[in-house]
């Protein structure tokens, strides 16, 4: 049912983001069934459209490395909290992301918060499905 | 001037303050004004895109594709695999009827006046310019192009707009060749929660591609003071133009 659920949210997402994603990318090499949060510090930031850019130099247990990402367009992002400023080489942000199908590190990035703790963005399927099953009584 | 004239004009001046503003006024009231930034409609209760918007750039039920156009349209999506490249990803704009059809997330802007009507899709700015009247250009003198050239007319409160001088497309759902005619049909009406929703009744006529008409419905809903945000999209391009520039002069230098 928790599977069904999440399927179901994470449609939901595409659906919600498909006037917005499908205009550019068809989006395939992201699986947006899944999310993942990626921490790490800023080394390069573009808020461009088609699509925002970033780069992040995440260290952990695998060690250090710098893992690409995109997301939705500055448009989108504007109207989903993104403002001029938010993000900055330097920052350590945590982004929510549909990982690429590849299993290569990154991803898409569907919201963000930022070291001042600022969150923009849409939610993920994996947030959206919590809400749900909350909202259920689960 | 004797009396009489003077009078007969005076009697025409008054006339004419009386029966023009009327004239004007009626006009007025029989086009509505769809000036406005519009979004992509939901119905009320339903999910965000989950409304009856309508519309969009791919998916659907297979359409009534000639022959030729099956090859055509194959023959891309084989080129295109499953790179997932569309113009879009090199900041090209959809063209019609995909621009209209796919608005709203990205919203629309329709300035109106009386002899031309402004639509302005947010992304990648595509623009439309829909004359009307006198302002209509003449078949030989339009230039052919992605969004076509489009005039129009009114049926009562329906605007009624044509669009020909298209180029041939494949990179679309509604892929078609420059024969295309498109012809919308747009109307305004309010939802059972007071929303303001322009109505836009497409029809796709090409016989080049098609073996038979095809149509589609796109919904908006108005966004009270909404505002199209800029949308530039080649920098990124030129940016490593400059850079590929930057790298030969540096290597000339040595």
């Amino acid at each position: 049912m928790k599977q069904l659920v999440s399927l179901v949210s994470a449609l939901a997402l595409v659906v919600a983001l498909g006037v917005t994603a499908s205009a550019h990318h068809s989006a395939v090499q992201y699986d947006f069934g899944k999310s993942t949060t990626i921490t790490g510090v800023v080394t390069k930031f573009q808020a461009i459209n088609p699509h925002m850019r970033l780069t992040l130099r995440v260290t952990d247990e695998k060690g250090t490395r710098d893992v690409e990402i995109e997301g939705h367009s500055t448009n989108n992002m504007y109207r989903a909290g993104y403002r001029d400023g938010l993000i900055k080489v330097g920052d350590k942000v945590t982004v929510s992301v549909a990982p690429l199908r590849n299993g290569v590190e990154g991803g898409y990035m569907v919201a963000a918060v930022t070291a001042s703790g600022t969150r923009f963005g849409v939610q993920s399927a994996a947030e959206r499905a919590r809400e749900r099953e909350k909202a259920e009584g689960k | 001037m004797s009396a009489m004239p003077r009078r007969i004009l005076a009697l025409a001046a008054l006339a004419a303050l009386v029966f023009i503003p009327i004239s004007l006024a009626g006009q007025s009231a029989a086009r509505p004004d769809f000036t406005g930034v519009w979004t992509t409609y939901t119905q009320p209760g339903a999910a965000r895109g989950g409304g009856a918007g309508g519309g969009g750039r791919g998916g659907g039920a297979p359409l009534p594709f000639t022959e030729e156009a099956q090859k055509k349209v194959a023959s891309y999506r084989a080129l295109i695999g499953t790179s997932g490249a569309t113009p879009g990803g090199f900041c090209l704009g959809s063209g019609m009827p995909g621009s209209m059809l796919g608005s709203g997330g990205y919203p629309m802007e329709i300035l109106q006046r009386p002899e031309q009507i402004n639509i302005t899709y947010e992304a990648h700015n595509e623009a439309r310019r829909i004359y009307l009247g006198d302002r209509i250009v003449p078949m030989a003198d339009r230039v052919p192009g992605r969004n076509g050239h489009s005039s129009a007319h009114w049926e009562g409160d329906t605007l009624v707009v044509e669009t020909t001088h298209l180029i041939e497309q494949v990179d679309q759902r509604y892929a078609h060749s420059s024969q295309a005619k498109i012809v919308e049909r747009y109307r305004l009406s309010t939802d059972s929660a007071g929303t303001k929703v322009l109505t836009a009744e497409m029809t796709l006529t090409d016989p080049v591609f098609y073996t038979k008409p095809v149509t589609d419905t796109k919904r908006w809903a108005y966004v009270p003071n909404g505002h199209l945000l800029p949308y530039e999209c080649a920098e990124e391009g030129w940016r490593m133009h400059l850079e590929e520039l930057e790298k030969k002069a540096a290597k000339e230098s040595k």
